[in-house]
């Protein structure tokens, strides 16, 4: 093989990295280990809260990190909220409380006042100084918090993320809702098999995975290595493995040769207009994977890919759901659905989500 | 002698008999009930209370074909009419109304110390509105009875826990003036017998009790029945902008202080805050024992008086900050049952489109209840179902709140007068100037050191309020 292929091979490979994982981080990693967020890594990280309180620090120092960081949140104002709808300084008030919750193995000790103890030992899961950098990339970097701190809470369970991988969101909670709500009314598919196609750090898929019947499988695939290696650490946490299993590939790839026998199909696909993508808010447009979000020029490629799928996949009366980006898409998605399948698909139902945006599209396979 | 013992506890038995009577009358409908009440008060008083009697005649023996139920039945409501007395005849009343001079408690009289004893369980009685206790004892074991009860097994639960609670207390206090009587015996028997040992080692016997039984003083002044809960303190701010919003972030802190020096479990569930300081209304969740007993006492109004550090004139200004607090009741207590289709769930401060658009933390939902339009927020958690979950949780609290306050109007019989407050009555002043004071305007009783008060110390106002309503109350009855 001639050098110069070779050489562009590398050139092209690395572009692609970080244009789909983090686009423009113009900073060089803060430190080689631990801190840095290149996202190759072939084991996900340990959430910051799930590893070993090894590290120690005296009160007093840990309140000047407090302090420090808490005039650094200040210091932010309504300035990101006002640039690209970014967090307000309540909102990384609270940010920096769970980051301590989550890195100190007594946080307690810190809101009692007793300034007696001040030479007290805390015992931390991570250094002191990498607290003040996590903060620094938080605040200056507009790093996400759940990457920050390595995981997300969604549901009631505790997600591991990071680079690489999209950061479940509190409106894709209710696809969980949906599911149970079905499953309960039509017992026969708590017993089928489910696909969670795009599944990321795993949440549909473990969320459904925990209301389907003893019966009942699921298979979550997603194309992104990193997000497959997530996905599978996720699973394993909360003792799934029999239940949920995790593919490589992409869409209905991994499933060739079950053409009608699937119960369920859900996914959250990428959805935003390509159009939209610069202007996103800092957290999501400079550090989440564009994989997961670009959707093609109107959002709507890879949505109207699943549909088209679903109507092989399902088995007749599976249930579907989609998320969307909002009426527009839900619309769109119900009338290519009556007029290119016709009578493949019924029940078809456009449901909000807790803040009225028509979110989400469900419907069966006749 | 006998005959006046009779006497005695007949005539209590008559009196408790005809509440008995009238108390029943609420489960009859009837709106002319009163009238005809009215009519029969004098005629029918011996008749009624023999009918009733004869009805109890036949509960007691259910009793005893059905021995399987709790054993805290078969202790029949009327035991405590046979007053408990000395080999020669000596009841705790007795003693009471003797009037024996109450020494300090190294002066060693045995005299002295079964008066304060009796005079500590007179005042826990009178703490556990005893006559009303009796009442509410009998109406429940009477429910007991029903063949039916358990075909609502929810209700059914609550009615047994309720009288197991009641006897408990019942059985604890008939126990304290057995030990009392029993001391006094033990100690006329030894002095009889000329044993001076056994003598003075009987009278520090009832020194002990005379001790423990002070204990016990403090206890019945939490035997409501949510007492023991955990609950949520609401603070509001009034009117008044940046000043009072303040005034109310102070008030929370000093709640989350309390709580914290209880050993209580304190979380933030809802909280608004001021533009410039403080809050405009925050929810604490305050978990542990007698949270809700202690907590209660803080209903109403706080009112502060200071020079505003947010007024540039440096003028004087009067703020308030209003007070509300929920008990949390068990899964199983609960008042009202939840219908999800009565429900509207937001989720607010979400601006935007949402979705993958916005890298969020913040996912606060606000519930409302359609129906009665109470809402509950929660905006602290760490994802959108669990401040679903607490919110849902601070709903029902309010809903089961509001459900016993209608029920207790209903039942004036056996009102818990202190969830009545409502929480615009002013109940307690802080002056930071041109004085120094904190003062409770309903005991009166007051500190001069507003700064520990607000750093958590409100531990005597609580009690002071506790004992002075308690016993207020139950003086009037």
């Amino acid at each position: 093989m001639n050098l110069s292929i070779l050489a562009r091979a590398s050139i092209l490979s690395s572009t692609l990295t970080s244009r789909t994982l983090n686009r423009t981080i113009p900073h060089r990693p803060i430190s080689s280990s631990s801190l840095s967020y290149t996202p190759t890594s072939p084991n996900p990280k340990t959430p910051l809260f799930l590893r070993p309180p090894i590290f120690t620090a005296t009160l007093t120092d840990l309140k000047k990190f407090q302090t420090w960081a808490q005039t650094l949140a200040s210091s932010v104002g309504s300035s990101f909220t006002e640039s690209d709808n970014g967090p307000c300084s309540e909102i990384l008030h609270r940010e920096l409380n769970w980051l301590i919750q989550d890195s100190v193995q007594t946080p307690d000790i810190l809101s009692l006042n007793s300034d007696s103890k001040t030479d007290a030992v805390v015992k931390l899961r991570a250094e002191l100084g990498d607290l003040y950098l996590l903060w620094k990339q938080r605040i200056e970097e507009r790093r996400p918090f759940q990457y920050v701190v390595g995981c997300e809470h969604w549901r009631d369970l505790v997600l591991s993320v990071e680079e690489g991988v999209l950061i479940p969101r509190p409106e894709t909670e209710l696809m969980v809702d949906l599911v149970e709500g079905v499953v309960k009314e039509r017992v026969g598919l708590k017993r089928g098999l489910w696909v969670d196609l795009g599944t990321g750090s795993g949440a549909i898929g473990i969320g459904i995975g925990r209301v389907l019947g003893d019966e009942g499988r699921v298979v979550a695939v997603d194309v992104s290595p990193v997000a497959v290696q997530v996905a599978l650490f996720n699973v394993r946490r909360y003792g799934l493995e029999d239940k949920v299993s995790v593919k490589q590939g992409s869409w209905f790839e991994p499933l060739s040769g079950l053409e009608g026998q699937i119960s369920g199909l859900v996914s959250n696909p990428p959805y935003i207009p390509s159009g939209h993508i610069s202007g996103l808010q800092a957290e999501v447009g400079r550090h989440e994977p564009i994989l997961a979000l670009d959707g093609g020029e109107d959002g709507m490629s890879d949505l109207l890919h699943l549909c088209n799928g679903a109507a092989s996949m399902l088995e007749p009366g599976g249930f579907f759901a989609f998320e969307t980006n909002g009426e527009d898409q839900c619309r769109f998605l119900v009338d290519h659905m009556e007029s290119v399948h016709n009578n493949s698909f019924c029940d078809l139902k456009i449901v909000p989500d807790f803040a009225g945006v028509q979110r989400f599209v469900t419907g069966f396979r006749s | 002698m006998s005959s006046i013992i009779f006497r005695r506890s007949y005539r209590t038995s008559s009196s408790i008999l005809s509440r008995y009577q009238s108390f029943s009358t609420l489960f009859q409908s009837s709106s002319d009930l009163q009238s005809t009440n009215k009519q029969q008060n004098h005629v029918s008083g011996l008749e009624s209370l023999s009918k009733n009697a004869s009805g109890f005649g036949s509960v007691l023996n259910k009793r005893l074909n059905f021995s399987c139920g709790s054993c805290l039945i078969n202790t029949l409501p009327f035991s405590s009419q046979a007053a408990v007395a000395t080999s020669d005849g000596l009841t705790v009343d007795d003693i009471v109304a003797n009037q024996w001079a109450i020494l300090d408690e190294s002066e060693s009289d045995w005299k002295s110390h079964a008066s304060a004893v009796a005079q500590s369980i007179r005042l826990i009685k009178k703490r556990l509105q005893w006559t009303q206790l009796k009442v509410r004892l009998e109406m429940l074991s009477f429910q007991m009875e029903k063949p039916d009860l358990w075909d609502d097994p929810v209700h059914a639960g609550r009615i047994s826990r309720e009288h197991g609670s009641l006897m408990g207390k019942m059985k604890e206090v008939n126990g304290l003036e057995q030990e009392l009587i029993d001391h006094i015996d033990m100690i006329k028997l030894a002095h009889e017998e000329n044993d001076p040992d056994l003598e003075s080692e009987s009278v520090k016997a009832l020194l002990r009790m005379r001790q423990s039984v002070k204990e016990k003083e403090l206890e019945a002044l939490l035997a409501g029945e949510h007492d023991s809960c955990s609950c949520y303190i609401e603070v509001q701010a009034g009117a008044g902008g940046t000043e009072s919003m303040d005034w109310a972030g102070m008030v929370m802190q000093m709640y989350k202080m309390w709580a914290q020096r209880h050993g209580y479990g304190v979380t933030v569930v809802d909280e608004m805050r001021g533009e410039i300081a403080g809050i405009k209304r925050a929810t604490l969740k305050v978990d542990g024992e007698y949270a809700y007993g202690y907590a209660k006492a803080e209903v109403g109004a706080h009112r502060l008086v200071r020079i505003s550090p947010f007024d540039s004139a440096k003028r004087r200004h009067t703020s308030f900050a209003a007070v509300a607090v929920t008990p949390i009741l068990g899964d199983a207590s609960h008042h009202v049952q939840i219908n999800e289709a009565d429900l509207r769930i937001e989720r607010y401060r979400s601006g935007g489109a949402g979705g993958q658009h916005a890298n969020v933390t913040d996912s606060a939902v606000r519930i409302t209840h359609i129906p009665t339009g109470i809402t509950a927020s929660c905006q602290n958690e760490r994802s959108q179902h669990q401040n679903k979950a607490s919110a849902m949780a601070v709903l029902q609290s309010r809903l089961d709140q509001q459900e016993m306050a209608r029920q207790a109007q209903m039942n004036a019989q056996y009102t818990q007068s202190l969830t009545d407050n409502s929480w615009g009555n002013q109940i307690r002043s802080y002056v930071l100037h041109p004085y120094r004071m904190v003062k409770d305007l309903r005991t009166n009783y007051e500190v001069s050191d507003p700064d520990s008060v607000l750093e958590g110390e409100i531990d005597d106002f609580i009690l002071s309020f506790l004992t002075d309503s308690m016993d207020k109350e139950n003086d009037e009855a």
